[in-house]
């Protein structure tokens, strides 16, 4: 191989950035978990290539190679010509089925990395809203743990669970722990579904929610630290348990 | 002869306060606009016996730019539909934010229950203690995740068409905004000083000891701003600000 070759395409993929293909996983990840929360809605057309790619902060290339993935796994179809573009695909497979196949591409470490990192986030959270909040600022929280012990569909109790910990990371008057943690719940949230499907578990997490709330109002701050932690953790181990049937 | 000390002390708290009540007064200046035209505008929409829609709404949009650049402290202002009124869409916010580079940008919420568990806006208290008020009113601070992400002071004022609730007028403040424009006031005074909403919630400091965000717990500041008088607490002294639900706390030095 003569020097002129070095500098033609072998050479320049040695300098592209080596966290590629962590990006594709990450985009196929977020869009494929919209269209299991029900964000994107069956049908529904994605925004054009250099605009999508421009608003998720990843190269058109990037781009086109998770959209690839997410065809494959039959989320997207693509129609060319006029009004042509990607469109949302729900398959005919349950979607508990097509959740598990998501739950498959984490790895169990990942899955314990993700629970302390979320434990970390609500746990900090609930401490701090302990000591910052007066009574007005449990009202939402109080709505949505009632919200989730009615909610009916795994989709919806998903949205509802993840809610619960951004509003507990906003009653701690964190604007930084609040944006962490709605990045962390558009990562976990389609997965929690799974374990949330299991009415038994529902009623758990309420229960466990609603304790959060007692402590905080109670200004009980490590108490709301652990009793969070706790909650979260059991979610973790639930998918993690789950992850090992698969 | 005690008395008279105090007396003479309180006037630089008095002229700090009002002077933060005029920094926010410009603030509910942009919110009155908005108001005022959203209002003339739903009565014009009334008097062609049709409903409103959003593409009606868009009319309101040059006033909007208009006040995103000229107050430099609104860094978000528009008008909240209440849901229902809208003839195209069960729920809308005109709503327009200022970006990094000074531009404006309209903000887009999926507002639908079915997609998002934040389609319900109506208990914020933005929303909510105007409707049930009828007055202005001042929300915050508060993690505003709805719009901004930004910790937040939001403004706002009831909107009536044909004598029925249509929705808000408001304007966000970003906190650090706000601090920014404060902060030199509240120096001015010998001992450290803070600012506190209804509800005791720090909304700006220059005491250490009280952070913003934090809660001083004691006074009952709704009671202060009731009788719109100075009052004392445990060696704080607490000055309601002119026009605006915030009290200065000033702790001894």
């Amino acid at each position: 191989m003569n020097r002129q070759q070095m500098n033609g395409g072998a050479r320049r993929a040695v300098f592209t950035p080596v966290d590629n293909r962590a990006r594709v996983d990450a985009v196929v990840r977020r869009i494929g978990d919209a269209i299991e929360l029900g964000l994107l809605a069956d049908g529904e057309q994605l925004p054009g290539e250099s605009e999508l790619a421009g608003q998720l902060g990843v190269s058109t290339v990037t781009l086109r190679e998770a959209l690839m993935a997410l065809r494959q796994q039959g989320l997207l179809t693509t129609r060319r010509g006029r009004g042509g573009g990607s469109f949302v695909s729900l398959p005919e497979v349950p979607g508990e089925e097509r959740l598990k196949a998501r739950l498959r591409g984490w790895g169990t470490e990942e899955l314990r990395d993700l629970g302390d990192h979320w434990a970390a986030l609500s746990g900090t959270a609930a401490r701090l809203a302990a000591e910052r909040t007066e009574p007005e600022d449990l009202l939402q929280l109080r709505r949505t743990a009632e919200e989730l012990a009615r909610a009916e569909d795994a989709a919806a109790r998903g949205r509802v669970y993840g809610r619960f910990h951004v509003e507990l990371a906003a009653a701690a008057q964190s604007a930084r722990l609040t944006r962490e943690q709605v990045a962390l719940q558009t990562e976990v949230g389609a997965l929690l579904c799974l374990v949330l499907a299991d009415d038994e578990y529902r009623e758990e997490v309420a229960d466990r929610h609603r304790s959060v709330i007692s402590a905080v109002q109670d200004g009980a701050h490590r108490t709301a630290r652990e009793l969070a932690e706790r909650c979260v953790q059991e979610s973790t181990a639930r998918l993690i348990a789950l992850r090992l049937t698969l | 002869m005690k008395l008279a000390t105090a007396a003479l002390g309180t006037a630089p708290e008095e002229s700090v306060a009002a002077e933060v009540g005029s920094a926010l007064e410009s603030v509910f200046d942009a919110v009155s606009a908005t108001r005022a035209e959203t209002t003339a505008l739903l009565a014009r929409v009334a008097a062609d016996h049709r409903r409103p829609a959003t593409v009606d709404l868009a009319a309101l949009r040059p006033g909007l730019h208009l006040r995103l650049a000229r107050n430099a402290l609104v860094s978000g202002v528009g008008f909240v539909a209440a849901p229902g009124l809208l003839g195209d869409v069960p729920a809308w916010l005109e709503w327009w934010q200022s970006g990094a580079e000074g531009d404006v940008r309209p903000l887009l919420l999926d507002l639908d229950p079915d997609h998002s568990a934040y389609a319900d806006y109506t208990h914020w208290d933005w929303f909510a203690l105007p409707r049930d008020t009828g007055e202005r009113a001042v929300a915050g601070p508060y993690v505003d995740y709805l719009c901004s992400d930004e910790y937040s002071l939001t403004l706002s004022a009831p909107v009536e068409t044909e004598g029925r609730f249509a929705g808000v007028a408001a304007a966000d403040v970003y906190l650090r905004h706000f601090e920014a424009a404060v902060l030199p006031l509240l120096r001015r005074l010998p001992g450290p000083a803070h600012l506190v909403n209804a509800r005791g919630r720090v909304a700006a400091s220059a005491d250490p000891a009280h952070l913003a965000g934090s809660l001083t717990k004691g006074p009952d500041f709704a009671a202060v701003l009731e009788s719109a008088r100075p009052a004392r607490h445990d060696g704080m002294r607490l000055i309601p600000c002119r026009g605006v639900p915030l009290v200065l706390v000033t702790s001894p030095r």
